[in-house]
């Protein structure tokens, strides 16, 4: 790290000329993965990043620079070309930082630097073996192990000086299940804010068979029929309906610009009054909670929706300047290498009155997706896409043949408003969450939920 | 940093070949928005990459606290790293090829020395073009990129090779509203050649991308004839580049496995991997393994003539490396499907009914990069009698990327690469299934 009065100079630095913000954030980072594939370990890789990124900004208008040179002059020249772009007399006094804060939550039981590679290897066969042993019809697989252990510091004008330790684990599981002609794949990606000791709360055994699961049914699966119909979306990384097509639109980055559906629409009703939805940075050891976020705000819980109704959005520090609202502690980056703004942590659809077995039984017909893949949205128009990975036809009120190749399309808007049944099994499960500030590891969740009208795009015609 | 007590102190350890890869970046990006200076960011950064044959396997790292105080513990971590390895695959720190290409025009000092202050006003100026060409333009984003990227690559094989390019691009983003509709599109050129931006032309496509989409709507669901648009089918191709590389092939992980020689495609595509391509970092003389590149028609006229090879999927099947070890596995260089001559004009003009699909969103989910299958969400406009009738979005178009490539009908004039240097022309497609409404 680097010392209090070297980060005092910084600042002081980039705000020699007419800036009226200054920021330093500072990065150490060290990950460790491991690979396996064909039944073998095929890498296992060390990677060590550090460096810094100085942001300056007068009203709306910032300008960021980062470096990864350990050298001092290197970054005060950062911080001297960076307040060339704010020319003008010098607009605030001198900083000075106080005593340095440091997060106590999510505290790590064994961090992954005291923890052998053997015993991380370990894992990933036993990983691999389950995976395998769940079927004849399981051809490949890979298992990717992840930790890494981000430590950071941020100062900055606004009275912030705190440090961060933010420590990940994940194991991720890729089964590809082929019966000589077709092949489908399945995966499994349990993460959280652990250390090795994520290994103690749950089976790798388990974790493994459900990848595999996934892909065996899918390749016993028929092609999924296209056009309207009633989606039932399960607990678990069913959140990303949320996630991607309202989540995304409840950022200050789209918000603030005025270029989100959900603009200016606070205290209005945007969703089904059976929908509340939270992004709460604080759960105990979840993948997406720090202590602080990138810009040195404490984390806490956000209400986006109470009750239908638009009740915050997610803002940080610079993009509320531009809303005249302070910031939710909602600035995240990747890393040094990104500036901040408004992202998710661990977003999620509340738990809702209906039991499973009761939303579907009141489906006659439409799709059942028990688990879905990736998507994206453009904020600008809220239209979505997301695939499913494992879905099931539903016919008279019960779960019928599964079904393979399907994507879920819609519009943000329209799709809050028709969530007609909310479930009482909230789960939450672990994602990457791809934007401007980077790739951050990000929550998602919900309880089963149905949407009374969605496009579902299949490869089997229209309208079966 | 001299790296040669590195490679000593490697050799004393045992190790058996070691390399290091040295990446320097510099970047430079701004966004204009609304007429404000949105986003102003500068960059220097330094990546070291180790490779080191122990054992007989391969141990590697990766670090940015590059410094000599730092020798030992890298060779500690790279034997480690190694020692964990049980892959029976061979591993190669390689002496070098007979021969390199040189490749002109990778670093164009005109981009280097262009001051700030130009083009920080060429941005603000195309975010103007684009404000004031319609008046259904809501918002309107410029941006501006910029990078330099130094490699050098040494080995204790005696080999040492370096590489310095650099690359630009402006992009503009229309935000077009209308009662109560909003559609957007985003247009850019990507360039080391200050005099290819055209800002008028890169303003004019994203306002008219936009705005022609306003009023979009579903369409009946059903087969229709496709005219795949470049932007379009190049981001399809993108997600399924992998299909090619020998990596995915011997592990059994695509369906182009025992198809050498085969018809794959309509006799209307050739596909290319092209190392040497102008003004493009991508292009290059030597690959991340110290291998020469070369040119390559990896469909031709239909056929496929073989995969893209690093040095270990090279040894494996008993052949060479085609020059395409990147990034510790196997990816093309400048990917793309060459052009025909047919114009957009000529192609619309006999199209009876179908649809111009000119975006496909979601290809990082919603494609199978192992079955080929693909169900994305699209937009574009719907064609009758050779006439553009209306906008169209929020449909989904389901295939199969294989099957589509033999359905390939004509190919147009019209290459266009993506951010990710793919390039496709538009593609007439005879029916892909279409979910609306």
């Amino acid at each position: 790290m680097l010392d209090k009065q070297l980060l005092e100079r910084i600042l002081n630095t980039a705000l020699e000329s007419s800036a009226d913000f200054a920021e330093v954030f500072v990065e150490d980072k060290a990950q460790s993965t491991v690979m396996l594939q064909s039944n073998t370990i095929e890498q296992a890789i060390n990677n060590h990043t550090q460096g810094i990124g100085v942001r300056i900004a007068k009203g709306y208008q910032s300008v960021y620079g980062y470096t990864n040179s350990k050298n001092h002059e290197d970054m005060l020249a950062l911080a001297r070309d960076l307040a060339k772009s704010f020319p003008g007399e010098r607009a605030r006094g001198e900083v000075t930082l106080g005593t340095m804060k440091q997060g106590k939550a999510h505290q790590i039981k064994r961090m992954p630097d005291s923890v052998d590679m053997k015993e991380k290897v370990a894992i990933v066969k036993r990983a691999n073996e389950a995976a395998r042993a769940y079927s004849d019809e399981i051809k490949q697989v890979s298992v990717s192990y992840m930790d890494y252990v981000q430590n950071v510091w941020i100062a900055s004008s606004e009275n912030i000086y705190v440090s961060d330790q933010r420590v990940r684990t994940r194991l991720g599981i890729h089964s590809v299940a082929s019966d000589g002609k077709d092949m489908q794949s399945g995966f499994n990606g349990p993460g959280g804010h652990y250390g090795f000791e994520f290994y103690d709360t749950f089976s790798v055994e388990e974790a493994a068979k459900e990848a595999s699961r996934v892909a065996v049914t899918m390749l016993h699966a028929e092609e999924c029929p296209s056009g309207l119909m009633p989606v039932v979306i399960d607990n678990g990384f069913g959140g990303v309906i949320f996630h991607e097509a309202c989540g995304h639109s409840l950022e200050a980055t789209s918000v603030a610009k005025n270029a989100s559906v959900f603009s200016g629409k606070k205290g209005e009703q945007i969703a089904n009054p059976i929908v509340t939805a939270i992004d709460d940075g604080t759960i105990e050891n979840a993948w997406g909670s720090a202590n602080y976020d990138d810009e040195g705000r404490e984390q806490t819980r956000r209400v986006l929706i109470k009750d239908g109704v638009l009740n915050t959005y997610m803002i940080d520090h610079l993009n509320g300047r531009r809303m005249d609202e302070q910031s939710t502690g909602s600035g995240r980056r990747e890393s040094y290498k990104f500036a901040p703004t408004s992202r998710m942590s661990n977003t999620y659809i509340d738990n809702g009155d209906s039991t499973f077995d009761e939303i579907i039984a009141a489906t006659k017909y439409g799709l059942y997706a028990k688990k879905m893949g990736g998507g994206s949205v453009q904020p600008a128009t809220g239209d979505f896409n997301f695939a499913v990975m494992e879905g099931y036809m539903i016919r008279d009120g019960k779960i019928a043949e599964p079904v393979k190749g399907a994507t879920l399309i819609g519009s943000g808007k329209d799709a809050l408003k028709k969530i007609d049944m909310v479930g009482n099994n909230l789960l939450r499960a672990q994602g990457m969450c791809g934007s401007l500030s980077g790739s951050i590891p990000t929550d998602v969740g919900q309880p089963t939920v149905r949407v009374s009208s969605m496009t579902v795009g299949g490869r089997k015609g229209g309208n079966a | 940093m001299n790296f040669q007590r590195l490679f000593d102190l490697a050799k004393a350890k045992g190790v058996e070949a070691i390399q290091i890869y040295l990446k320097d970046s510099q970047s430079l990006e701004l966004d204009v928005f609304k007429g404000d200076l949105d986003k102003h960011q500068m960059s220097s950064t330094q990546e070291l990459t180790i490779t080191g044959i122990y054992q007989g396997k391969m141990g590697k790292l990766k670090t940015e606290a590059i410094s000599e105080s730092h020798v030992e513990m890298w060779v500690e971590e790279i034997i480690k790293s190694a020692s964990l390895i049980e892959s029976q695959d061979e591993v190669f720190i390689f002496g070098g090829s007979e021969s390199y290409e040189t490749v002109d025009g990778l670093l164009n000092e005109d981009l280097e020395n262009q001051d700030v202050k130009t083009i920080m006003d060429n941005t603000y100026a195309l975010e103007q073009k684009v404000r004031e060409m319609d008046e259904r333009i809501d918002i309107s984003t410029a941006m501006y990129r910029q990078t330099r990227t130094r490699v050098r690559l040494q080995n204790s094989q005696g080999l040492t090779l370096e590489k310095d390019a650099n690359s630009a691009a402006y992009i503009a983003q229309a935000v077009a509203r209308a009662d109560g509709d909003s559609r957007t599109h985003y247009e850019y050129v990507q360039s080391n050649v200050p005099a290819d931006f055209d800002l008028d032309m890169i303003a004019k496509n994203a306002v008219e991308k936009s705005v022609s989409q306003l009023g979009a709507k579903p369409i009946k669901s059903g087969p229709y004839e496709i005219l795949l648009e470049n932007d379009a089918s190049a981001s399809l191709l993108a997600a399924y580049a992998s299909m090619f590389s020998a990596e995915s092939v011997q592990k059994g992980m695509s369906k182009l496995i025992n198809k050498i020689g085969e018809t794959i495609a309509s006799d209307a595509i050739t596909l290319v991997d092209d190392p040497f391509r102008k003004a493009s970092p991508k292009s290059g003389s030597f690959d991340d393994e110290g291998v020469a590149t070369k040119h390559k028609n990896m469909i031709l006229d239909g056929k496929l003539t073989g995969y893209l090879h690093n040095l270990k999927t090279a040894k494996k099947a008993d052949t060479t490396s085609t020059g395409n070890g990147f990034g510790g596995g196997v990816a093309p260089t400048n990917f793309y499907i060459k052009p025909g001559t047919t114009t957009r004009e000529d192609a619309i003009k006999n199209m009876e009914k179908g649809l111009i699909i000119t975006e496909l969103a979601g290809t990082h989910s919603g494609t199978n990069p192992i079955s080929a299958d693909f169900s994305l969400q699209a937009s574009g406009y719907y064609v009758e009698a050779g006439k553009i009738v209306k906008p169209i979005a929020l449909i989904t178009v389901a295939g199969n990327y294989l099957e589509l490539l033999q359905n390939v009908t004509d190919v147009l004039d019209d290459l266009k690469f993506g951010f990710s240097f793919i390039g496709s022309p538009s593609l007439k497609i005879k029916s892909l299934d279409v979910s609306g409404e």
